[in-house]
């Protein structure tokens, strides 16, 4: 089966800060991956070279057998790889729906068709009360829940998920995980970049590690939690005075 | 051969006077990251002070700069209170248009009060130039580029080494940061417009000897001062310097070798070379430009 | 974060003649507006308030086209008099030098304006915020200077002269109406046009572009396309209406006519009546221009520059304010309004 995201030999460098160095790996169509790593191990240049926000210095990034290294952002939106904001970055001066409406625009042929579109796809995240309310009263979870809203209303055959869990209560928790859980039933490949760890373990049948910007594990959760250098490279990084999850 | 070199040393000269006229508004710009529109109006309202102590106190601007430096501190921190503090908060261009109105409001009041005539100092040297070697140097315009320098290097000084300094930095670089660090951001931020509108104060004085106050005097030299904080790189105090010396020659030759009015043809165009191809400015961090007004 | 209000969807209050028109929609308050417009234009009014009318009518479209660009894609821009005058210049040395009548002539300036637009657009794509509206600043200085020296096409200093003959082929008119009656033509057109783009996708692609660009791109947005389109397109409509002030006011010269601070009018007038809304820069430009008309005739002698001033002082308390402008501030009189059980 010919992978929908292969990373071959993919590095980037800022100056003199090698950031992500020789990363290889594949994902399968259906797949639902987690990618984690201590802080400062590279997966946000990592996750922003896949998205086409950043362009490598080395190595290929070929989704369904076409290199995309370097197309930029909205290109890569268009072939179907969707992402997130860590920090959600909606459009504040339109209400909920139009948020999702934009993204829905890409493949709908209409503004109320979009609109429509949008209406289902709140309702899948939990949204469906906020629809016409302006996106100042949702709080960082609701917004959070609305980034997934536009992933997946562009239809996307890839989505990256970038820290979604982070300021959710575990009630949100449990919602969401739900939710990205349920992605590759419908044909919605999954590489969930993530620092709850919790959250990414019981749910991703496969686990990356990324540290110093090197991938140092690939296999299924409960191998890679047992990893040396897994384990070494998260307790390394703590100092005795401020350890801090 | 010696009008080459004539044209490049007045160049320089006036150059420096315009880069000092430039550095409140890098400065103020490097800080709070806003854009005052009405700096024109400051400097025309400080040269309308200084011409008003030459006029009823019979001093010359140069000593006038002592009350018209810190009149103008003072009338910075009322804009700030009044104009830049409810504006902060909100998105860039709610700050662009007030500082327009304001200088609206500014041009307008002088012209009600001041009617529209050019008004000018005296000379106070008779008129004569200094000679260096075979070239020759208006006076007010030396004494112009000495307090530039002076200024520069003086800021310098204040930034690397004052504990008030070090606090503008680390508002610079990080926000919220020095915030937490206990910083008073907000006090720094009215320190630093105060201060900018002082400088021009201060500019205003030296500038007043050179040329003439009129209300919209501001407009002539506003767009000026942005060519140069932008080719200096927005938030250098140096290449304020640098950039006000680079316009001043490209403006004394250009008039020279084609014609007055291409002067300004000429640095427009090296405006716009420069945000296309170096929007950080000869000194400035790269990627400066990519900051918009929001944190 | 942003305090500026949403115009774009409903507040609660149902239905009420001072609400604003929602997107996509036409309201009570649009249609009685229009009627209004017609019926100033028809009902015999004095010479002197004619200008104020027609110039009001005129602003309007120029702040409607301005906000294509300013309020709609969030590239403001301080240097659409440039547009201005491309426009009224190249109609005006087209039908003085070559005998084109201006109807034709006037579109020709349009696409000129609009490469101008596109070109700029895409030299300073990535500029923002302040460092663009300096862009803008310049472009129209260094246009303003050339037209000033060149003065074998325009005229130089001394400006440019339309011929006052009377024609409908030339577009100069006897009569003041008829005058007015073009300028609410242009009005009106630009009103529906924009009002058309709004509720299209193109419009939201435009918004989304202005409120965050990442997310745009992500959304599968080119925003470099959508900037480059809105300011060529907001460049192209500035320019007909420079042609038709032109044909008006029949004397062109570049001081005024590429001047800073009608650049700023172009840009203010929007902001005052409500960026990001199609009724905002009418009514900014319905409420300005016979103020500062006014102000200017009955104060302008006796005390040059008092209606500036205030002007001046407006804008800031306006903008610090009432930052959703007028239609915001109309917007929240209604919704009251409404809560009363009216």
């Amino acid at each position: 089966m010919t992978a929908l995201l292969k990373m071959e030999g993919v590095g980037i460098s800022f100056g003199a800060l090698r950031a992500v160095h020789d990363v290889t790996f594949s994902v399968e169509q259906g797949e639902l991956v987690g990618l984690i790593g201590p802080n400062g191990a590279g997966k946000s240049t990592l996750y922003n070279l896949m998205a086409g926000a950043l362009r490598p210095d080395s190595g290929r990034i070929v989704f369904d057998g076409r290199n995309i290294a370097g197309l930029k952002p909205h290109h890569v939106a268009r072939i179907g790889i969707a992402r997130t904001f860590q920090i959600p970055k909606p459009y504040r001066q339109m209400s909920v729906v139009e948020n999702v409406m934009l993204s829905a625009m890409l493949n709908e042929r209409s503004v109320s068709k979009s609109r429509e579109r949008a209406a289902e796809v709140l309702f899948e995240v939990g949204l469906e009360s906020y629809v016409d309310s302006p996106v100042s009263v949702l709080t960082t979870g609701l917004l959070k829940r609305l980034e997934v809203a536009r992933a997946l209303a562009l239809r996307p055959r890839l989505v990256l998920f970038d820290e979604i869990m982070a300021g959710l209560t575990p009630s949100e928790v449990k919602a969401v995980t739900a939710l990205v859980a349920s992605l590759p039933g419908r044909g919605i490949t999954v590489i969930w970049v993530e620092h709850v760890l919790y959250a990414i373990m019981n749910t991703a049948r496969r686990i990356l590690v990324l540290n110093r910007g090197e991938l140092i594990a690939d296999g299924p959760p409960q191998q890679v939690v047992r990893d040396r250098n897994v384990v070494s490279a998260y307790l390394g990084e703590e100092e005795p005075a401020d350890a801090q999850g | 051969m010696d009008t080459l070199a004539q044209l490049v040393l007045s160049g320089i000269l006036v150059g420096s006077i315009y880069a000092l006229m430039s550095v409140g508004l890098t400065l103020i710009f490097g800080v709070l990251r806003i854009v005052n529109f009405a700096h024109g109006e400051f400097l025309m309202l400080g040269m309308y002070g200084a011409w008003a102590m030459s006029r009823f106190a019979g001093v010359n601007p140069y000593v006038g700069l002592l009350l018209v430096v810190p009149a103008m501190f003072l009338f910075g921190m009322l804009v700030y209170k009044l104009i830049v503090t409810p504006g902060l908060d909100k998105p860039h261009l709610v700050i662009v248009f007030a500082t327009m109105g304001l200088s609206i409001m500014l041009q307008n009041l002088a012209l009600m009060i001041m009617s529209a005539d050019l008004f000018d100092v005296p000379p106070m040297f008779g008129g004569r130039s200094l000679g260096i070697g075979p070239l020759y140097v208006k006076t007010e315009l030396l004494i112009g580029f000495c307090i530039a320098l002076g200024v520069t290097f003086a800021m310098r000084w204040i930034v690397k080494t004052t504990y008030l300094g070090k606090a503008i930095r680390a508002t610079v670089q990080d926000r919220e940061a020095a915030s937490l660090m206990g910083i008073p951001v907000h006090r720094i931020f009215l320190i630093t417009f105060a201060s900018g509108s002082a400088l021009v104060g201060l500019a205003a004085c030296v500038m007043l000897p050179v040329f003439s106050v009129f209300p919209t005097v501001g407009l002539n030299f506003v767009l000026i001062a942005f060519v140069i904080v932008v080719l200096g790189g927005m938030g250098s105090i140096e290449g304020a310097l640098l950039g006000g010396i680079c316009i001043g020659v490209v403006q004394s030759m250009s008039s020279y070798y084609f014609a007055p009015a291409y002067g300004q043809l000429f640095f427009f165009i090296l405006f716009m070379l420069v945000l296309v191809f170096r929007p950080a400015g000869l000194m400035g961090q790269k990627g400066t430009a990519n900051l918009g007004m929001n944190p | 974060m942003s305090t500026i209000v949403k115009a774009r969807y409903s507040s609660p209050g149902g239905a009420s003649l001072a609400r604003m028109p929602k997107s996509g929609t036409l309201s009570y308050f649009e249609i009685a507006l229009l009627a209004a417009c017609v019926g100033v234009l028809v009902l015999g009014i004095p010479e002197s308030f004619m200008d104020v009318v027609l110039l009001s009518f005129l602003w309007g479209g120029l702040a409607l086209a301005w906000n294509i660009a300013g309020g709609y894609a969030g590239m403001i821009s301080f240097g659409h008099a440039a547009f201005f005058g491309v426009g009224a210049y190249t109609s005006t040395i087209l039908s003085v030098d070559a005998g084109l009548s201006p109807w034709i002539g006037m579109w020709l300036g349009a696409i000129l304006a609009a490469l101008v637009g596109g070109v700029l657009s895409l030299v300073c794509a990535r500029l923002r915020g302040p460092f663009f509206i300096l862009s803008t600043l310049a472009t129209a200085e260094v246009i303003r200077i050339c037209a000033l020296n060149w003065a074998s096409l325009t005229g130089g200093p001394e400006g440019l002269a339309i011929p006052p003959v009377a024609s409908l082929a030339s577009m100069v008119f006897d009569s003041k109406q008829t005058y007015a009656l073009l300028m609410l033509g242009y009005l009106v057109l630009m009103y529906v046009f924009t009002k058309v783009l709004e509720a299209s996708r193109y419009g939201f692609y435009m918004f989304a572009v202005r409120d965050d660009e990442d997310a745009a791109g992500a959304a599968g947005i080119n925003a470099l396309f959508v900037r480059t389109a809105a300011m060529a397109l907001s460049a192209f409509l500035t320019a007909i209406g420079g042609s038709l002030f032109a044909q008006y006011f029949l004397y062109l010269d570049p001081t005024h006519v590429f001047s800073l601070e009608l650049s700023f009018q172009f840009a203010l007038l929007p902001a005052l009546g409500g960026l990001g809304t199609a009724i905002g820069p009418v009514l900014g430009a319905f409420a300005i221009t016979p103020l500062s008309e006014l102000l200017r005739s009955y104060l302008g002698d006796s005390v040059a520059g008092l209606h500036l001033v205030i002007y001046g002082g407006v804008v800031i308390v306006v903008m610090l304010y009432f930052p959703g402008g007028m239609a915001a501030a109309l917007n929240r009189l209604a919704a009251r309004k409404g809560g009363k059980g009216k």
